[in-house]
């Protein structure tokens, strides 16, 4: 019997390993359901630092492009009427002449939001990258 | 007699190392998984020309805005002076902090730009306008 039993520890001894694997499977079924790849895509912005004294910056008027948005979702240019269309071409065209150009965009405040990414977009075709954001209208804080 | 014998041994597949594939497919989703935080708000994102894949996922910060004005961060509803306090605490705890700004195309462009001023004030600087791939 003392021999019987030594034989049973023995045996008793070793680990199952067989099931390691469906365990490890399940896990990866759980991971691979709940990975979302889906990247976040978007413009990349930097806002200005916010100063104790407002900063006063003074820019010639030939080195601003102005880029208003009326509530209409209308743009101008400077003071004259663009064309959402041309937009991009017109920015790229006065880029090449001039490129220390910094682009400011005002955007009415009932404006809808489209518009506004709709002329930040133009700009970055354009290959604009010194970009200012405005308000047109009162906001309160 | 002994010839069906070493048949059978040889039909055998090895499944020691099964497990250890699947430990390292376990652990390659582990390191990629990313759960999502907050549900958000329905929004419309939109379009632009020059979306870029934003990399940096684990130090996105998201900030919904629907068509109404309603303000959404952590699925909680706020106000743009909340939205700078919760900012100042999440750019305590991470400096590479990016704020991705979800919102809807047609809300006025007001409370996108009370947003944006509410994450001056926390110094939240670096920004994302979510869009989405299209003309």
């Amino acid at each position: 019997m003392a021999i019987f039993k030594r034989v049973q520890l023995e045996e008793e001894a070793e680990i199952p390993t067989a099931s390691m694997a469906d365990i490890a499977f399940l896990l990866i079924i759980f991971f691979m359901t709940t990975t979302n790849f889906a990247r976040e895509k978007g413009l990349k912005f930097v806002l200005p630092e916010k100063k104790d004294q407002p900063q006063e910056l003074k820019v010639k008027s030939e080195n601003l492009l102005k880029i208003s948005i009326n509530d209409r979702g209308e743009v101008f240019l400077n003071d004259e009427q663009g064309d959402w269309n041309n937009l991009e071409r017109e920015v790229k065209r006065r880029l090449e002449k001039n490129p220390k150009l910094i682009i400011f965009i005002r955007t009415h405040k009932d404006a809808p939001y489209e518009y506004m990414i709709k002329a930040f977009d133009a700009v970055k075709a354009a290959g604009g990258t010194r970009v200012g954001l405005g308000i047109i209208g009162e906001v309160q804080q | 007699m002994r010839l069906p014998r070493k048949r059978l041994y040889k039909a055998s597949i090895p499944t020691a190392s099964m497990s250890d594939i699947a430990f390292l497919l376990i652990i390659f989703f582990m390191t990629v998984t990313i759960f999502r935080k907050a549900r958000g708000l329905p929004v419309q994102l939109p379009y632009a020309k020059t979306t870029e894949r934003i990399l940096k996922q684990r130090d996105l910060s998201y900030i919904w805005i629907s068509k109404d004005g309603k303000i959404s961060v952590d699925d909680n509803l706020v106000s743009a002076k909340r939205v700078s306090l919760i900012f100042r605490t999440k750019i305590q705890e991470n400096p590479a902090l990016i704020t991705s700004i979800k919102a809807d195309k047609d809300v006025p462009y007001r409370y996108v730009y009370d947003v944006m001023e509410a994450l001056r004030d926390a110094n939240a600087l670096r920004i994302v306008f979510s869009t989405r791939k299209g003309g």
